[in-house]
């Protein structure tokens, strides 16, 4: 589903070249459910950037399902985006101004689903998280895992092919983190690939696939199943 | 999506209430003004757009060699020129001759009257209301009357075919009714009488030769006529058969439209300042809305972030951001509607009414305001929301999404410039306003060489219905007044200070044969003595030596210098021309303020005239006792009340009277002035979110200043300095623009104040107050803040 191959990405500041990604080379199946470690500035947020379509690499290949991703311009990669990758991220992400069902929904609106769809989509995968009974209040009147639930309600809700989960469990207690671990679990059980970038060992072993990275590039690769 | 787009925000905006509040007043309040001023310019410039062809329509203006204008001509030019002109189409007269007093069914009314030639409806083809605008003027003994009269005389009804009694003795057929005429317009038209109506009039018959300019005329031209060929042929004419030819410079074909301009020169200026006081209320407005906007972005960035990953378009977001602010902008609107119909355009009525007119708002008939209004409520709602939402879209989400804002560059300098252009309109007005206030009063305190206080004027040219019977009340009263021990004197006059009439005539000393051009006045002996203006040469009027019949005289310096005198003895003046003795100079009075102070004090005569005749005075001045004033005036007004007269009788003080020469002036004050507090309000509520905003984002800095040892006056200082610099820089722009208009502006009076440097100072205090007071509010606040709740708040 992905394949990288020599992937590079600089930032430049007026004084240093910062190399943030060197010739990064790593394919994940569809259906595979893998993790990213290493420490601090090893580069790995930049890359579920560039996985993610956020952001463009400055050198290498990127082929998302077999198509070559690196080079395109913001508005095809937005295109590919909404219809193919979810997002869960370690701080929420959830918009304080939308009720928890007004925030599940808004990817359906972005890529025009109709309304009475709209409805039913959204309580269906609410009911799946869990958090149906929560679907009118705003992010800030609920507790911090659920308002993880409720973004990986979003995340799930236009039924990606990818899931790229960025320190999910982050800002979360261990009691919530392992709820929001066997939810992606469950997903990548249901044939979502899942991408997940984390400090945690103990998040690392939910995945199949352990990728270790240090200074932009991958040093191990650990094979848990 | 648009109903996503709607609930959104509408919930930032309840999120950000103090700003939006803030907004909301800011703009409904600045909004309203802007209708205003637009309105009444509005109203002005399409007064007359109900006049079919009126581009065709001309009237000649006479420019003499001594400077001076007129658009009177002789009366029998308008035939010549219809006869022979092939440019002119149709024309006719149109000039007063008093305002006739009309009797229906036992009311009397006196209304606006000018006469015309049945042509005046060829030439202006106004719609009528009810008659035939054909043949409305065709009939000797027929009137026409505005929509406005007809109403007062007959109510409701159609009134063609009525008869009313004209000055106690004309049948005058009703023949027509003009349909509802502007205020603004150029005409102010009463009631419509036909020229032939004076032809019986000796006094008339006697003017309409060549040798008299007394009537105005006006002409319809034919299409693309050739107004230099016109030009051309009123010249001709009037060099064949004018008499005082010599004394004209030029006479121009003006167009209608020029007319309304060259009759008030200051409503120029009050239409050019309404629309300059309207732009700058705009522009202040959007800078706030412009620079609260960008601030309040920084907050925004992350939201913007999680929609672009979430699948959002850039245009889709800036969509977004256009509604809420076209939410506030049409509330705003809406809100403004209603200021300007429940305040804003009653006190306009009060403050300009007298002057122009009564104006209202009608939805229908004045939709090019509202579509105006709505189509910058459009425009600043773009304005408003792509710049700054333009900016912050192009973000890179990988940045957004975690908040990190250092990349982007601060660039303040759009923002401050726009912060110093708004004070500095603001400081401006102020100056202005301080500056108008400060000459107002000095006109209006000025020694005028007479003692205005404790005078009651008595308006006494009332048109008697029995001359014999007023009379002789008159005399009891006059008798009453000078035996009252709380009256000082008591006088009658033709003119009073601040009313005085443009009678200007060219008066000669047969003996050196200069010739001075001034004004006249009649007045009884104690008239001057009743003001107590000072005689500098000779003596007082004398009821004892005077005799009318010998139009004994005093004059002012003025006329005095102009004349060349040294000394008055044995001096008299005539009538140039005339062959008579002339007038016997008795006495010389000190130059007094008999107009306004933008005037300065032209010669002057006044001739004796006996107190008692009634008809040949205008006003009663009584000088009395301090304290005492109400009684007398109980006596006047009983006694003027019990004579049956047509007009009903006036009682003012003269101290009112000279004051309210400045009416004008003193709308044009209030107008400035509220402008100005509009101005600074509307700016110190920008800096107020703006502060805010810079607070909010500081949260940190604050905290850890804090932990480090800062003290709460370092803070404030740290969070307004920028700002106050901001207004400094505002007033050093603004005073050298305040002081090079307004020297222009006093310029045009002939007493003026000199600008003095306090008037800046106090301009500058003011601006520097407010502004200090508003920020140093807020960041009081946050300077007070604990640092750890600061600290944790990241």
């Amino acid at each position: 589903m992905i394949k990288i191959t020599n992937l590079e990405k600089y930032y430049e500041t007026e004084e240093v070249q910062t190399i943030a990604l060197n010739k990064l080379s790593f394919e994940v199946k569809e259906g595979e459910f893998a993790a990213i470690m290493g420490p601090s500035g090893c580069g790995k947020s930049t890359l579920l950037n560039i996985l993610g379509l956020l952001d463009d690499p400055d050198g290498g290949s990127y082929l998302f399902n077999g198509i070559e991703v690196a080079g395109y311009n913001e508005s095809k990669r937005a295109q590919l985006r909404k219809h193919n990758i979810g997002f869960v991220f370690q701080s929420f992400n959830l918009i304080d101004e939308l009720t928890v069902f007004e925030n599940v929904e808004l990817p359906l609106i972005y890529t025009g689903v109709k309304p009475a769809e709209r409805k039913e989509r959204v309580h269906e995968v609410l009911e799946k998280m869990q958090i149906m009974h929560r679907r009118k209040h705003f992010p800030q009147q609920l507790s911090g895992g659920q308002q993880q639930r409720v973004a990986v309600a979003r995340a799930v809700v236009n039924k990606p092919k990818l899931i790229l989960a960025d320190e999910p469990t982050g800002n979360l207690d261990s009691t919530n983190g392992n709820e929001v671990m066997d939810l992606l679990t469950e997903l990548n059980e249901a044939g979502t690939t899942i991408i997940m970038v984390t400090h945690s060992e103990h998040d690392a072993k939910f995945s199949h696939r352990i990728i270790r990275m240090l200074d932009g590039q991958k040093v191990t690769e650990n094979i848990l199943v | 999506m648009l109903k996503n787009h709607f609930k959104i925000s509408i919930r930032n905006l309840w999120k950000n209430k103090t700003l939006s509040l803030l907004n909301l007043i800011g703009l409904s309040i600045g909004i309203s003004s802007v209708l205003t001023l637009l309105f009444s310019v509005y109203a002005y410039y399409t007064a007359d757009e109900y006049i079919p062809e009126k581009d065709k329509i001309v009237y000649l203006k006479t420019i003499l060699k001594d400077g001076n204008n007129y658009r009177e001509v002789p009366y029998p030019l308008l035939d010549q020129l219809v006869e022979n002109s092939t440019e002119v189409v149709a024309g006719t007269h149109m000039h007063g001759w008093g305002n006739i007093w009309l009797e229906f069914e036992g009311r009397d009314f006196q209304k606006e009257t000018s006469y015309a030639n049945p042509e005046f409806f060829e030439v202006f083809e106004l719609p009528l209301k009810y008659g035939d605008a054909k043949t409305a003027l065709k009939e000797k003994y027929s009137v026409v009357l505005t929509n406005k009269v007809s109403q007062q005389i007959f109510g409701d009804i159609n009134p063609v075919g009525k008869t009313l009694i004209g000055a106690d003795t004309l049948n005058l057929k009703v023949t027509g009714v003009i349909e509802p005429i502007s205020p603004y317009s150029s005409f102010r038209l009463g009631v419509l009488l036909p020229n032939t109506i004076l032809e019986d009039n000796p006094i008339f018959k006697a003017q309409t030769n060549w040798s008299n300019s007394f009537s105005p005329i006006f002409l319809k031209l034919r299409a693309n006529a050739d107004i230099t060929k016109l030009e051309n042929q009123v010249d001709q004419l009037l060099k064949a058969n004018y008499d005082d030819i010599a004394t004209i410079a030029d006479i121009k074909v003006m167009s209608f439209e020029a007319m309304r301009t060259n009759a008030i020169p200051v409503v120029d200026i009050i239409i050019t300042s309404s629309i300059a006081a309207a732009f700058f209320i705009l522009f202040i407005i959007l800078v706030n809305l412009l620079n609260l906007n960008t601030s309040t972005m920084f907050s925004r960035t992350k939201t913007i972030a999680v929609r672009k990953v979430l699948g959002s378009t850039k245009r889709s977001l800036i969509i977004q951001y256009c509604i809420e602010n076209g939410i506030l902008v049409f509330t705003s609107i809406l809100l403004s509607g209603f200021l300007f119909l429940s305040i804003n355009l009653p006190r306009l009525n009060d403050t300009f009414g007298p002057e122009f007119g009564q104006i209202s708002f009608d939805f229908l008939e004045d939709y090019p305001v509202v579509i105006g209004i709505i189509l910058i409520g459009i425009l600043s709602t773009l304005l408003v929301s792509v710049f700054p939402s333009l900016r912050f879209v192009k973000i890179p989400v990988t940045m957004g999404i975690k908040g990190k804002l250092q990349h982007i560059k601060h660039n303040f300098i759009w923002r401050n410039s726009f912060i110093i252009l708004q004070f500095s309109i603001a400081i401006l007005c102020i100056s202005i306003a301080i500056i108008l206030n400060t000459q107002i009063g000095y006109m209006k305190n000025a020694d005028l060489g007479f003692q205005r206080e404790n005078i009651l004027v008595g308006h006494i040219d009332l048109d008697y219905k029995n001359i014999d019977v007023a009379q002789s009340k008159f005399n009891a009263l006059l008798n009453t007044l000078e035996s009252s021990p709380y009256v000082k004197s008591v006088s009658t006059s033709q003119s009073i200070p601040s009313d005085y009439y443009f009678n200007y005539s060219t008066y000669s000393d047969p003996v050196q044969n200069t010739d001075v051009r001034m004004r006249r006045s009649y007045a009884d002996d104690s008239y001057l003595k009743t003001l107590e203006v000072p005689i500098i040469k000779g003596r007082h009027f004398d009821r004892n030596l005077d005799k009318a019949d010998d139009h004994p005289a005093i004059i002012n310096e003025a006329a005095l210098k102009a004349f060349g005198w040294e000394s008055i003895e044995g001096k008299r003046m005539k009538f140039k021309g005339n062959e008579e003795s002339g007038y016997p100079i008795v006495g010389v009075v000190k130059d007094f303020h008999y107009q306004d102070l933008q005037n300065a004090v032209e010669p002057l005569v006044h001739i004796f005239r006996d107190r008692k005749r009634l008809e040949a005075h205008r006003f009663l001045t009584v000088r009395v006792q301090e304290g005492h004033e109400a009684a007398i005036e109980n006596i006047l007004t009983s006694t003027f009340n019990s004579i049956d007269s047509r007009k009903t009788y006036v009682q003012s003080r003269l101290a009112d009277k000279v004051s309210g020469q400045y009416l004008l002036i003193e709308g044009i004050l209030q107008t400035v002035s509220i402008t100005a507090i509009l101005a600074i309000f509307i700016s110190s509520l920008g800096l107020f979110g703006l502060i805010s905003f810079s607070a909010k984002r500081k949260v940190k800095e604050i905290g850890v200043r804090k932990v480090l040892g800062s003290s709460v006056s370092n803070i404030v200082i740290l969070l307004s300095k920028d700002y106050i610099i901001l207004v400094g820089i505002a007033t050093l722009i603004a005073f050298p623009i305040a002081w090079y208009t307004m020297n222009l502006w006093l310029d045009s009076f002939a007493y003026s104040i000199t600008i003095k440097w306090w008037m800046f100072g106090l301009a500058a205090f003011i601006a520097l107050a407010i502004t200090s007071l508003t920020l140093g509010l807020r960041a009081i606040r946050s300077a007070m803040a604990n640092p750890v709740d600061s600290l944790k708040a990241e």
